[in-house]
């Protein structure tokens, strides 16, 4: 009786629930493509601090579009997500997409449009432009992707808390090894370490490793002339020296976690980029911030801001009306929207006349006008090259016990060994 | 006598023992869940202590944002499709099955077919069955609750072949000489009998696809597919530290599966004990 | 042969056939087409070439690999240890002249129902916010740093996997446990046995089916495990609580080794295929030798 009652129940659900969905279903349909002739455009973003921005945007486009219906994905592990849709042949229409390895791949594949003859492509930078092409595939001048916003990495810090310490922005390694000291002396923690998301282990190795490896490295790797070991030991030994400044439990602190401690004023500086600023002011919105160039080395000249294409706009062949999705395209990069973007952001505009003014970044952004940037090494690497892993163990080791020597050895024989291992394939 | 009145002594220590290690254990994580959930993020500053006013507007906000409803249906079509088509079709399977294998080689070749289908882990065939979902475009509800139901089939034929060796084939043969078929036998006779292990397999499968992770993961890519384990995945980079939303978003995951739990504990615990111990 | 197949009813192929056949091309298939793609070096999408059995020789070069399944296998027979002690240990509280046997069940079953993403999540916020605080409170060091991020993550994994899959084995054991009938104790007690000796003398004899069903279930489970990870850890720090399972997804899809990784889901389940015939065989065998 019992089972029966449930079996009815189950089936009285599942009729239910069967006409729900297929009623969205069909209602989908039916003020989609079908009647109205809507077009219906997925975005996939891979950054997760800019979902409220893009999403206003997104809704002030499809406003002035009834006939376009643009929505917006931004899933975690968004890397992944993609990757898997990759293999499934199940391409979102739009990518908002980081200048990374997985472009690369993406345009090795021939997924994305070309969009060179756009005219929206004309306004931006040709500086940019440049950028752009040497991560394309086969490094052609082709615009796979429109350059949307630009970052810059290097060291954010808080205003307050330098004059508190009585310190000044620093601008070679010694001078930046003496603000720890000045700040630890005066009770302050000077940085914020956010290791138990790995990624963030980049921030630091990617201007250093551009500071200190030899001139075309990257290609002398990938052609199997120059290894990590012999090259990058200074990187990791003034990695452990900036660490030693770190909270206690610097491995244990998540990203979201690390950004809010830092809004609340836990450390004097934070080693991440432009995007992270957002984040900072939703926690604490009178925070004082700035940020500079990390100082490597001794030589101020040598020190470069790491910057990169942080989100480009790319249209895949999978869309089914790509007239649309470079219309969405041209608007994101109408000065007005781009603006909005880059002051909610803090990101840099690619688009020709468009400043970011904002404070908290306004030492970068005269870096990044004066040219003194160099890309991110790790764009370079190849794809699936887990090196934020290696890294952490790195420092694991560390709080394992294990000698610095030995450590940096170990290390960096992993380096190469992943390397060649992704390398052949 | 005397031993008797023994034997039905209270033994208190185990008890307050027991019951201090589930508060402290089980409910402990749950109040704080609970807790954060309620709480307002001004209140973090003390994780522990109770809410001083009730911030609804958590749940208000974590339903907007993650579209509960939408992703409440999916769930809930995947789940309720998946039960009632798994008990249906698994239980005409395994009977079939069962009661020809000693007499038919097809049926005894089914029969290891399926059972050794259970050393096959779904991480061992998620890469290719990825490709191929998406071949036959599978990649949505739909095809999700295909596979459940498909993918179910190895497990439940082995908890039904238990319970079909312990009904007396006279039963059928009878039937048989009444004048009923072979289908109307399953139906009237066998299918009624075999109730105790549909049981079993229902909360089986209930609990699978309701928390299952992994599957939603690798197939559900369209947003408006997702279900509510997999919402909650997706919006973790969103949530960031605004943990009071995250945590009211877990809970609306939770609460219907809690409300399931309170009425049926009973018969869940039972059906999910049996089927193991039968089987 | 002829004769005996003639016997079964046509209705009873329709059955079955069906199904079969879904099951041949939905699960069959893309087992075999796995262990087709273990034998070339395709990403996943694009072009692919045969290259023989260089996957399976790279696989047992691969430090990742091999930490990988260092990791699993160690996390694997501490949760089958740990679980199935600790919920026998339950179990048998659960058993005992107690008041509210009823409602403590219930609550003991509860981590059964509760997703392992959500609990995954859950914890994470515990351990990353809520014990750090209260160990600084309190002044334990070991306490105060958030276990997730050291090289003990994995015992935070550990945890929360026995917490959540207690709930299930303890209500196995103690339906095992109602099967004893009390006159056995009251034979034991005139005997003399106690305590720990009764227990093992008396009960566990005759629970030994139930615990077979425990540590098949248990392993093959935890060989598995998923969701928790990446609640938790993400497989970090480092990749010292990436499992295999976290490996083949997040390798197989993202870092462009498709075939690499469907060479690994092969020896997993070869793995899991030799553990659970094993398991099954010593198992059943002592279970005979017992009664």
């Amino acid at each position: 009786m019992k089972m029966k009652k449930m079996v009815a129940l189950g089936l009285a659900g599942s009729l239910v629930a069967g006409t729900l969905v297929g009623c969205s279903g069909k209602g989908d349909e039916a003020s989609g493509k079908a009647d109205s002739g809507v077009t219906e455009l997925e975005l996939f973003s891979s950054k997760m601090e800019s979902v409220s921005t893009l999403q206003s945007l997104v809704d002030s486009f499809n406003e002035q579009n009834p006939d376009i219906k643009v929505t917006l994905n931004a899933p975690a592990d968004a890397g992944t997500v993609l990757k898997t849709r990759m293999t499934k042949d199940d391409l979102p229409d739009i990518l908002a997409y980081g200048g990374d390895n997985r472009y690369t791949e993406l345009t090795d594949v021939g997924v994305l449009i070309d969009l060179s003859d756009e005219d929206f492509i004309k306004t931006i930078n040709p500086s940019y432009m440049n950028m752009l092409y040497q991560i394309n595939a086969d490094r052609d001048e082709k615009a796979y992707g429109a350059p949307f916003a630009t970052n810059a990495s290097g060291i954010i810090y808080n205003v307050d808390l330098f004059k508190e310490a009585g310190v000044e922005v620093p601008s070679t390694w010694d001078e930046f090894m003496e603000v720890c000291e000045t700040l630890e002396s005066a009770g302050i923690q000077p940085f914020e370490f956010t290791f138990k998301d790995g990624w963030t282990t980049l921030l630091s190795w990617n201007p250093m490793a551009a500071d200190l490896q030899p001139e075309n490295f990257l290609f002398d790797r990938k052609d199997g002339k120059a290894t990590f070991t012999g090259t990058h030991e200074e990187v990791l030994e003034k990695y452990l020296q900036v660490i030693q400044y770190g909270q206690a439990d610097y491995m244990g602190t998540s990203y979201d976690d690390g950004n809010r401690n830092f809004a609340n004023g836990s450390a004097a500086m934070l080693i991440n980029g432009s995007w992270t600023v957002p984040e900072l002011k939703k926690t604490n919105p009178d925070i004082n911030l700035d940020m500079f160039a990390y100082p490597t080395t001794n030589d101020e000249a040598k020190n470069l801001t790491a910057s990169g294409i942080d989100v480009l706009l790319a249209v895949t062949t999978q869309c089914k009306n790509p007239e649309a999705a470079k219309k969405f395209v041209s608007f994101m990069l109408q000065p007005e929207n781009s603006q909005q973007y880059m002051e909610e952001q803090f990101a840099f505009s690619p688009v020709e006349g468009v400043m970011q003014e904002d404070e908290s970044v306004a030492s970068l952004a005269k870096n990044i006008t004066d040219g003194k940037v160099v890309d991110f090494s790790d764009h370079y690497y190849p794809s699936g090259y887990d090196l934020a892993a290696i890294l952490s163990e790195f420092f694991l080791n560390r709080e394992n016990g294990m000698a610095d020597q030995e450590n940096i050895e170990a290390t960096l024989k992993k380096c190469d060994e992943q390397y060649d291992i992704l390398n052949v394939n | 006598m005397k031993k008797a009145r023994v034997k039905e002594r209270v033994n208190w220590p185990l008890t307050i023992l027991l019951f201090a290690l589930a508060i402290l254990l089980i409910f402990g994580p749950l109040y704080i869940t609970v807790v954060i959930a309620l709480k307002s993020p001004q209140e973090m500053g003390n994780v522990l202590a109770l809410p001083k006013q009730i911030h609804w507007q958590n749940f208000a906000d974590a339903w907007k944002m993650t579209e509960y409803p939408k992703k409440f249906i999916n769930t809930l079509f995947i789940t309720v499709v998946t039960l009632v088509f798994t008990i249906l079709t698994n239980s005409m399977t395994a009977y079939a099955i069962t009661r020809n294998k000693e007499k038919n080689w097809f049926f005894k070749v089914m029969y290891y077919y399926f059972i050794s289908a259970m050393f096959i882990p779904f991480n061992v065939l998620m890469l290719p069955l990825v490709k191929q979902a998406s071949l036959f475009h599978m990649d949505n509800i739909y095809g999700i609750t295909f596979l459940y139901i498909i993918f179910g089939l190895p497990m439940n034929t082995f908890l039904y072949a238990g319970q079909v060796k312990s009904l007396p084939v006279a039963l059928e043969e009878a039937a048989i000489i009444d004048g009923a078929t072979t289908t109307q036998t399953f139906i009237k006779i066998i299918f009624p009998l075999m109730k105790p292990m549909s049981a079993t397999v229902a909360i089986m499968s209930f609990m699978w696809t309701w928390n299952d992770f992994l599957m939603p993961l690798v197939l559900l890519s369209d947003a408006k597919y997702q279900t509510l384990q997999l919402a909650q995945y997706v919006f973790k980079g969103q949530f960031a530290t605004q943990y009071n939303l995250a945590f009211a978003s877990y809970l609306m995951v939770l609460i219907p599966i809690l409300i399931v739990y309170v009425f049926c504990q009973k018969w869940i615990i039972a059906g999910v004990t049996s089927g193991s111990v039968k089987a | 042969m002829k004769k005996s197949r003639a016997k079964v009813a046509w209705p009873f192929y329709m059955m079955v056939a069906p199904m079969a056949v879904l099951f041949f091309i939905f699960h069959t298939i893309p087992f075999l087409q796995g262990i087709f793609y273990s034998f070339t070096d395709w990403k996943g999408f694009g072009n692919w070439e045969f290259i023989g059995l260089d996957n399976y020789f790279m696989f047992f070069k691969d430090p990742t690999i091999r930490q990988t399944y260092w990791f699993t296998f160690k996390f694997a027979f501490c949760a089958t240890v740990l679980v199935n002690l600790l919920s026998l240990a339950l179990a048998c509280g659960l058993n005992g002249k107690i008041k509210g046997r009823g409602l403590l069940k219930a609550v003991y079953f509860l981590p059964y129902m509760l997703g392992t993403l959500i609990i995954g999540f859950v914890f994470n916020f515990i351990f990353g916010n809520v014990f750090p605080d209260l160990g600084k409170a309190l002044g334990i060091e070991a306490l105060s740093v958030n276990i997730l991020g050291t090289n003990k993550a994995w015992l935070g994994v550990l945890f929360v996997t026995v917490w959540q899959s207690m709930a299930f084995n303890t209500m196995i054991y103690l339906a095992g446990l109602q099967t004893v009938d009390k006159d056995v104790y009251e034979a034991a007690a005139v005997d003399g046995s106690k305590g720990l000796q009764r227990f093992f003398k008396i009960t566990f004899p005759l629970i030994a089916p139930f615990f077979t069903i425990n540590m098949v279930l248990s392993v093959k489970g935890f060989l598995m495990a998923f969701d928790q990870i990446m609640a938790m850890t993400g497989g970090g720090p480092g990749t010292s609580t990436t499992s295999i399972s976290v490996l083949i997804y997040k390798r197989g899809f993202d870092g462009g080794q498709f075939a690499y990784q469907s060479a690994n889901a092969v020896i997993l389940f070869v793995v899991i295929a030799v553990i659970s015939v094993f398991q099954l065989k010593v198992l059943e065998k002592r279970e005979a030798k017992i009664n």
